[in-house]
């Protein structure tokens, strides 16, 4: 690239921040960055670090309260900062435009997609709707989907998360913008989707050399997608380069920390099979979960239920202090399984526990209740916001006896100890803890009443990777400790290869296998398992290092 | 939505009927009220009035009188006023028509306020427009109709003489004057439900002018107008439209009360003179007549609400 040729994106010396009451949240500090043509420039950081304010700061769509400082901001020649409202409207969708990180949240729920497509072309390309309608399809088929001209026609519900997204895309890519900023674009969908988003944004950004800014917490996925890297840590970017070297020698101690904390298969965090000849303490036999219900008016008529499926006569043991991890796209009966499990779902079949055998709630007493716990994917909606982690945990004390002898604001103390939180935490609402404390919480309430089986639904999914990282960390250490068995339940396949000794693979309410975790990647694995093995991002530090 | 959807719902509007039929019909039994009596006055001898009770089956047993009676309604026969000794159907369904004539104006005239209301307070949020607004609408929640419907007539008809105090001309005789009578009677009712709506339509504009899917029509350069009535208003509106359908039970019953004050002949006014009368079969005939009313309008905004949102799926 010819040195003389003005970037695409300049930013230059750009502070941003926020006003609340009679402070101000810095955001952004002095942020510089430069993107080409044809270029992606990966924005890495964890959540609070500023990486959406600055896709904001440049698509000049603030909060009425935030706080600029003289920094400059450029597209080509245009000075951004110093546009009219009508200005930026002319250039936004036209010359820089953006992807949007959850698809179904982007688009208009009521508007039909060919609409919320063809709308960016009347506006940008003075055409009228029966020319923008045709462009429209055009767009589509070239965005990969099948009958774009019917496609148009359909509302967001009606279309799958990663059909949506390609429309997304295709509005972004419509009026062949100089600038792209990608939020997040994958974060919302599932791993096979996900790779299929990747490789149309890789195509599209080849072939129409759009200079992009690829924005995402996920360093696996950026270091696959972006030529340059930008690590930003609260409003700094502390360290930027060029990929390959960036991950090969990462300079500044957190990039460093962000690239341990990304879960790597070859990895292991736990000891061989821990007991490969015990009997099974779950067995989960044909177990069977239908949604809905038959209805009064169904019986009258005499008309065929057709009830949703959740699973479909799922079969497995789990042995003593084993970690069973379940991976599957969304809908495939991941948590259904678990739901059916802790009583929250009916259920069809048979479970049995430590022998006894369980048909249903009825069959659940307090014993099994005490000793199978679960811990949600959403710390905020599991516990009560109201309650003070004091209350929070004296209720497993409460219901199964905790210690004797020992009180029970002691014994409350010391979970917290064990989950790595000061014990000042005691009289603390949740709202005063981060995401990742919160899910401590829910651990210590699991644990509190001396489980043989918890049930970890998705955990950190919500939680930066450094998070992530200390959480799993904590329960691999209470995992030693109680030697009680864990079903993990999760979508990232790296960290499951890493913590689980067993793997069972579901798909759309199936059970397609249950596998060691060491043959996961074997040749002989059952089709979906390998498409969805393929669809992984390793993590950079694997196949850049290499 | 599906045409089996609709027919439960008609058949859901029919069960619904059946019940209010069986309240009313024994809520008039047990009032104190004796239709021999009332037809032939307080002075008849027993003779006579037994005579009578027979001769109307008044002595039959209560579920054969309510058979003959709800027999008579399916056949569109709802009975014989006892105060005229004219047939209740045919009084009624024109004082029906007066009645609705009041209530589209209403609404139309609501509406036509309402919604420019809570759209310019949604968008100048917190400004003094939007405080003005608020202000409005509790005045207008705060005052009922019967409050606003004496100052009207004081103030804008007897003082300033502009529009005539009471009374109605039908629309199909006299346009003009027609229109001139229901001015302050279709400005009373919709006071209540202007301030309802307004505030309705504010809050869910507010919801979705924050939403993903807005901010991504900004970042798409869409105008402001496009975003705003396209996008913001479609989805906004309907929550609207339930508060709209509910506002219309409200409607029946300021209705009655301002057909009162303003003397109209409408549907309110003759269950007024008929509950005054003991006029049992008016009463009857004229409760059932409202509820059906309300149950077809709730049904009506199913449907259009249905039909602006394709999510909804009935079933």
């Amino acid at each position: 690239m010819p040195q003389d040729q003005k970037p695409v994106l300049s930013v230059r010396d750009y502070s941003l921040g926020y006003k609340v009451g009679s402070d101000t949240l810095s955001v952004l500090k002095t942020i510089n960055l430069t993107i080409n043509r044809g270029e992606i420039l990966g924005l890495v950081g964890e959540s609070g670090s500023g990486k959406s304010s600055m896709a904001s700061a440049i698509m000049r769509y603030l909060a009425p309260n935030a706080i600029e400082n003289a920094g400059a901001i450029h597209l080509g020649a245009t000075d951004l900062r110093a546009q009219t409202p009508r200005q930026l409207a002319d250039l936004r969708g036209s010359r820089v435009s953006m992807v949007f990180q959850d698809p179904a949240t982007a688009l208009n729920p009521t508007l039909k997609l060919g609409e919320q497509l063809a709308e960016v072309l009347m506006r940008h390309q003075g055409l009228t709707s029966a020319q923008a309608w045709k462009a429209g399809e055009e767009r589509l088929a070239h965005v990969g989907l099948k009958s774009p001209a019917e496609m148009m026609h359909r509302l967001p519900h009606e279309v799958s998360g990663g059909e949506k997204q390609r429309v997304v895309i295709a509005t972004a890519f419509a009026c062949n913008p100089e600038l792209i900023i990608f939020d997040e674009p994958t974060t919302a969908l599932d791993v096979i989707t996900s790779r299929q988003i990747l490789d149309l944004f890789a195509g599209l950004q080849a072939e129409t050399g759009v200079a992009s800014l690829y924005i995402s917490h996920d360093l696996a996925l950026v270091a696959r997608t972006a030529r340059r890297v930008a690590v930003l840590q609260k409003g700094e970017i502390v360290e930027e380069g060029d990929t390959v070297t960036l991950f090969r020698a990462p300079q500044h101690p957190y990039t460093r920390a962000l690239i341990g904390a990304v879960p790597r298969p070859d990895r292991r965090l736990v000891k061989a099979d821990p007991a490969p000849e015990a009997a099974p303490l779950v067995k989960v036999r044909g177990v069977s979960v239908n949604y809905g219900r038959k209805s009064l008016l169904d019986s009258l008529l005499r008309r065929d239920f057709t009830p949703v499926v959740g699973n479909r006569a799922v079969t497995l043991d789990i042995k003593p202090g084993e970690i069973l991890g379940i991976v599957g796209e969304s809908g495939s009966g991941k948590s259904t399984l678990a739901k059916a499990m802790t009583g929250l779902n009916r259920f069809d079949g048979l479970i049995e526990f430590d022998g006894k055998p369980v048909r249903g709630l009825s069959d659940m007493g307090r014993d099994y209740r005490r000793d199978v716990q679960i811990v949600f994917q959403h710390p905020d909606a599991s516990l009560n916001p109201r309650q003070r982690i004091s209350e929070i945990l004296a209720r497993p004390i409460r219901l199964y006896g905790g210690r004797d002898g020992l009180p029970r604001r002691r014994q409350i103390e010391e979970m917290l100890e064990r989950v790595r939180l000061p014990a000042t935490y005691i009289d603390r609402f949740p709202h005063q803890l981060s995401g990742g404390e919160k899910q401590r919480i829910a651990i210590a309430r699991a644990f509190l009443s001396n489980p043989r089986l918890v049930i970890c639904d998705e955990i950190t999914s919500a939680l930066d990777v450094s998070v992530q990282a200390s959480v799993i960390e904590l329960l691999m250490e209470l995992h030693q400790q109680t030697g009680a068995a864990y079903i993990f339940i999760t979508h990232d396949i790296n960290l499951i290869r890493q913590i689980a000794h067993r793997i069972a693979v579901m798909y759309r309410g199936d059970l397609i296998e249950v596998v060691a975790t060491e043959a996961i990647a074997a040749p002989d694995r059952a089709p979906y398992t390998r498409e969805l093995l393929a669809a992984v991002t390793p993590p950079a530090s694997l196949t850049l290092t290499a | 939505m599906s045409a089996s959807y609709i027919l439960k719902r008609i058949a859901l509007i029919f069960y619904t009927l059946f019940i209010v039929s069986l309240l009313v019909f024994g809520i008039t039994q047990v009032l104190p009220a004796d239709a021999a009596v009332m037809m032939l006055g307080e002075n008849a001898t027993t003779e006579a009035l037994e005579a009578l009770r027979n001769s109307m089956g008044l002595n039959d047993p209560i579920w054969m009188q309510y058979l003959r009676w709800i027999g008579g309604v399916v056949q569109g026969d709802f009975g014989t006023s006892l105060r005229t000794g004219q047939p209740v159907g045919p009084a009624l369904f024109s004082a029906l028509g007066t009645s609705l004539t009041l209530a589209v104006f209403s609404l139309t005239f609501m509406l036509a306020l309402a919604l420019p209301m809570g759209v310019v307070a949604a968008i100048r949020r917190g400004k003094a427009t939007d405080l003005f607004v608020s202000f409005l609408s509790y005045i207008g929640v705060a005052l009922p109709e019967f409050v606003t419907a004496t100052l009207a007539v004081l103030f804008i008809a007897d003082w300033w003489g502009i529009l005539p105090p009471a009374g109605y001309v039908p629309l199909s005789q006299n346009p003009v004057e027609g229109l001139r009578h229901l001015v302050l009677p279709v400005v009373v009712v919709s006071i209540i439900m202007i301030a309802h709506v307004s505030r309705m339509v504010r809050s869910e504009l507010v919801d979705v002018l924050h939403t993903d899917y807005i901010r991504a029509a900004h970042l798409k350069g869409l105008s402001r107008g496009r975003i705003l009535l396209r996008h913001g208003l479609r989805n906004a509106l309907l929550p609207a439209i339930t508060i709209v359908a509910l506002d219309v039970g409200y409607l029946l019953g300021g209705v009655i009360v301002v057909e009162e004050i303003f003397s109209i002949p409408g549907i309110g006014r003759a269950l007024m003179a008929a509950i005054q009368a003991r006029d049992l079969p008016v009463i009857q005939a004229g409760v059932l007549i409202m509820a059906a009313t309300y149950s077809i309008v709730n049904f009506a905004a199913d449907l259009i609400y249905a039909w602006l949102d394709k999510r909804i799926q009935y079933d």
